[in-house]
């Protein structure tokens, strides 16, 4: 493989693979002449047939050349003259790292100088802080230069500044398999404590599950035994408990930390700069889905980059070269499958054992394949490197931490929908969203990407509920009530569908073993906890909210929306918990004025009744069974509702129990007779369909409401269903005997 | 020097008070200027203060609301903050006080831990609100949000009272988010 190949088939250096081609060949051709820079590579250029129109990028590269020739040779004796070529040749080549970033084998050279201790001190720390690569670095410059780090020529600050390098530029280093051999030397090297921190990162990124040794795992321990809970020590003890839970008995805190400050912050901007022109047209969001349709990109909205790395496995650029090779060679020749070939699901089927992963993991979340791929992957090192990489964009991507370009406003919220739509793939949240938004929640104003946020709020995964509220609930609570009444409704719905998924995860999850060993509680009582916190934490927020916004009709729709699912879990879910809503729902979705509120609220109703009879019946069959059996309180609360609810609509008594309002009052307010007026007929929501069923009937004469009765009641109660009131349809056949006789009928308890 | 008392003076007709106290000048007038751009039934009242106490000869009206606002770019805005705190009356802990911290965004800018104004708050039993108030988009929405506010203390919002909010919005002493 020729290095001019990789250069000019990647396809991220397109734009720039003229000029990078020319300096390749000046570049060997100049090994060839040996010394005398100046003069050679003048020479050289005048061959060049592509002098004519590209004169001046020529003359810098010959530039670069000439620097990278002098660092290579190492300092000049005469120190006169040192400082002034010195400086010279280093604005040259940063001004090219900065501005196109270096080729693999201009970084291969500085590697080699910083490391090798040729210069001073501070001459290899400015040597590393340019070291930007234009599209990847190749994984023997990074072996070449940890041999250096045995010799021992460097100081620590370079070593220290070395193995920050490292670690941003973890993701464009093409392979790690032999990097990986070395982790028994990076291991030992966690010895030096100011090494310590930085070494912890790279271990962090590099440890695969037969890395972790009993012997490596008693090294940390005593580690952590003689420094304390460093933050860095404890991100690789948890990991190597997460591979080895067995190896390591100390326990660690339960939450998903950020366990390293963004410290490589020298270089991220300038990567993200790179990334951004290198990349081109930012890659089309495409539609996740099955089969290969899902290769077919949508119309892009704007012109813009993306944050999310484009796929790029090395493997593919290094073979491109030979073209028709059958796939069969490919297989042969290398072991593992080129990821931009992946286009089918059938592909991804036949070749899954030997697909190689991008070396930016940020690249997976645009391909649908190989989010299956990643979500069946046995290696935990996959998702590790995923989340890592999520945490660290998000952070650094998120617009209130940079308060000076606002206008990537649209940007993150791409990206972020970028994510919601691999986590809707996926059917799960990934757990760096979730860090993140603890992070930046308390810090939102609730509007610049709200529908995202929200959207990052529903994939919450599961977890102890108790103990996400201080970090999460408690600020989201804060928003809701200051907020507008569509920012409420939005809040509702995003908890509605926080609590879908929830269930979901826990009806599918419920009849499995606990795999992992999980922080949170992995009893199902324990889970029915968190669960019906939540359920209660959304009827405080909605009690309090109904009388924020004197009983809006459009907030109850929403409110009610919640409960129709809450009220199905038994049945729909198979779990066993039957919540019902709070009195300061109740009442005022059954007082109130639209008849879809009425009808919605009669729906509930019903369901519940269904839900808790048939727990009622299991409760029988399997009597041995009996750790979850609902409290005698939640029959009694739902009696209670319904004696109301028949009181009010149909028997003309309401609020026998409970309430007593003085006869002298109603006699002052004018509503003596006021039983019968929440009736079907009477009741406000319900009082339209009354005059027009009438008026239906007989349009002639004057309408009288209390003509509904008798066989006319039946007849205006046909008419109500008949208008799309099922909801009510439903809760009076299951809840009211009626009788042929008109009335009274006799309300249908559940006894308990 | 006089203590500010939430009760002392009869309330305007449908009018609502608000007072912002800072050191940070023209970020508070462009807050007013925000609010008072908010559609609102109440008749909107907002008066600005560098500290507390204030000269007690003026004859102004009755305070629904204070707001402290803290730079956490600056020391200075913190212990200004914390001194004006001593001539407020407890009564207006009941909900008629709340803390907006600005700049918390930029961390790297921050003297003042964002920790520190969280204990500061949940000292005062009262609401905090975070918001980079030189955005001019994010001090809309914050603008807004007090509007909000300020309605319940007045006593514009019918079946909720001042009383309510400090249980409704309290912030739980959360961990430092280097923590998570």
């Amino acid at each position: 493989m020729s290095p001019q190949k990789r250069v000019k088939d990647s396809k991220a250096q397109k734009r720039t693979s003229q000029g990078s081609d020319s300096y390749q060949t000046n570049f060997v051709a100049l090994e060839e002449e040996n010394l005398n820079d100046s003069k050679c590579s003048l020479k050289h250029g005048q061959d060049n047939p592509m002098k004519d129109y590209g004169h001046v990028d020529d003359e810098a590269e010959d530039d670069l050349k000439r620097a990278m020739r002098y660092f290579e040779k190492g300092p000049v004796k005469t120190s006169q003259m040192k400082d002034k070529t010195l400086e010279k040749h280093f604005r040259t080549v940063e001004n090219v790292a900065w501005k196109s970033g270096l080729a693999p084998e201009g970084i291969d050279i500085l590697l080699n100088v910083a490391l090798s201790g040729k210069f001073g001190n501070a001459v290899n720390t400015r040597i590393l802080k340019c070291m930007i690569p234009a599209t990847l670095v190749s994984e023997d410059s990074v072996v070449k230069a940890i041999s250096w780090l045995c010799v021992g020529k460097c100081s620590g600050s370079t070593k220290v500044l070395f193995y920050r390098w490292l670690v941003a530029m973890f993701d464009f280093i093409d392979h790690k398999e032999q990097i990986n051999l070395l982790y028994g030397f990076f291991f030992a090297s966690l010895q030096d404590d100011a090494l310590c921190p930085y070494v912890c990162h790279l271990l962090y990124l590099l440890t695969k599950k037969e890395n972790v040794k009993p012997f490596r795992v008693r090294k940390l321990l005593s580690l952590q035994a003689k420094m304390g809970m460093q933050p860095h020590l404890q991100a690789l003890l948890s990991l190597y408990k997460f591979f080895a839970p067995t190896l390591i008995s100390v326990s660690l805190p339960a939450r998903k930390k950020i366990y390293f400050k963004n410290s490589d912050n020298l270089w991220k901007t300038a990567l993200l700069a790179l990334r951004q022109r290198n990349q081109g047209p930012p890659p089309e969001p495409v539609k996740l889905m099955l089969g290969p349709a899902n290769v077919r990109p949508l119309k892009r909205k704007w012109n813009s980059y993306s944050v999310i790395p484009v796929l790029n496995s090395s493997s593919y650029s290094k073979e491109y070269g030979k073209k028709g090779m059958a796939l069969s060679d490919y297989l042969s020749s290398n072991g593992s499958f080129p990821l931009e070939q992946l286009k089918s699901f059938p592909q991804l089927l036949k070749n899954i054992h030997c697909l190689e992963l991008p070396s930016q993991m940020g690249a997976v979340l645009n391909n649908s394949l190989l989010l299956h791929y990643i979500n069946c992957v046995k290696d935990e090192s996959v998702l590790l490197r995923l989340y890592h990489w999520l945490s660290q964009t998000l952070q650094e991507e998120c617009i209130w931490y940079k308060v000076n370009n606002y206008e990537h406003g649209k940007e993150f919220a791409s990206f972020l929908d970028t994510i919601i739509r691999a986590q809707c793939f996926l059917q799960e949240g990934f757990y760096s969203c979730e860090t993140f938004l603890y992070k930046s929640l308390p810090l939102w104003d609730g509007l610049c990407c709200r529908s995202q946020f929200l959207q990052l709020v529903s994939w919450i995964p599961f977890s102890s509920f108790s103990e996400m509220k201080p970090l999460l609930f408690d600020h989201l609570a804060q928003l809701f009530f200051t907020s507008t009444i569509y920012f409420k409704c939005s809040v509702l719905q995003t908890l509605r569908e926080l609590l879908q998924n929830w269930l979901l995860w826990l009806s599918t999850d419920i009849h499995m073993k606990p795999v992992m060993d999980s922080p949170l509680e992995s009893t199902l009582s324990g889970s029915m906890n968190s669960v019906s916190e939540l359920i209660h934490y959304v009827g405080w927020l909605s009690t309090t909210a109904v009388r924020l916004e004197s009983n809006n009709t459009f907030l109850l729709h929403f409110i009610l929306d919640f409960y129709e699912k809450v009220c199905d879990v038994y049945i729909n879910y198979n779990l066993p918990l039957v919540i019902l809503f709070p009195p300061g729902i109740f009442y005022p979705t059954l007082l109130s004025l639209d008849s879809s509120i009425l009808n919605q609220l009669c729906y509930i109703m019903h369901r519940y009744r269904k839900n808790l009879t048939a727990a009622k019946k299991n409760e029988f069959i399997q009597k041995t069974k009996l750790q979850f059996r609902f409290s005698t309180k939640t029959y009694q609360e739902f009696n209670h509702y319904l004696m109301v609810m028949v009181g009010c609509l149909w028997t003309s008594r309401p609020f026998q129990k409970g309430l007593y309002i003085d006869h002298e009052v109603l006699e002052k307010a004018g509503v003596v007779e006021y039983k019968s007026s929440l009736n079907l007929v009477h009741h406000p929501a319900l009082l339209s369909y009354a005059v027009s069923f009438l008026l239906q009937e007989c349009p002639e004469e004057r309408v009288s409401m209390s003509s509904i009765r008798g066989k006319k009641w039946n007849w205006y109660l046909d008419y109500l269903f008949s208008e799309g009131l099922q909801g009510l349809q439903l809760f009076i056949k299951s809840s009211i005997h009626r009788s042929s006789v008109p009335r009274p009928e006799s309300i249908n308890h559940i006894e308990h | 020097m006089s203590v500010l008392r939430p009760l002392d003076k009869q309330p305007g007709l449908n009018t609502a008070t608000i007072l912002l106290v800072g050191t940070e000048d023209a970020l508070l007038q462009q807050l007013a200027d925000s609010m008072l751009k908010e559609d609102c039934a109440s008749e909107l009242r907002v008066h600005l203060a560098r500290s507390l106490p204030l000269p007690s000869s003026a004859n102004r009206p009755r305070i629904d609301l204070i707001v402290f606002v803290v730079n956490l770019h600056s020391k200075y805005s913190l212990r200004n903050v914390e001194e004006s705190l001593h001539h407020v009356d407890a009564t207006f802990f009941l909900g008629k006080a709340a803390f907006l911290a600005t700049g918390a965004g930029r961390e790297s800018h921050c003297s003042v831990h964002r920790n520190t104004i969280v204990k500061l708050a949940h000292t005062y039993r009262s609401p905090l609100f975070f918001c980079d108030l030189e955005i001019e988009d994010f001090r809309a929405t914050m603008a807004q949000r007090l509007v909000r506010v300020l309605q319940i203390c007045a006593g514009h919002v019918p079946g909720v009272s001042a009383l309510n909010l400090p249980s409704l919005l309290r912030s739980s002493e959360t961990p430092a988010p280097e923590d998570l």
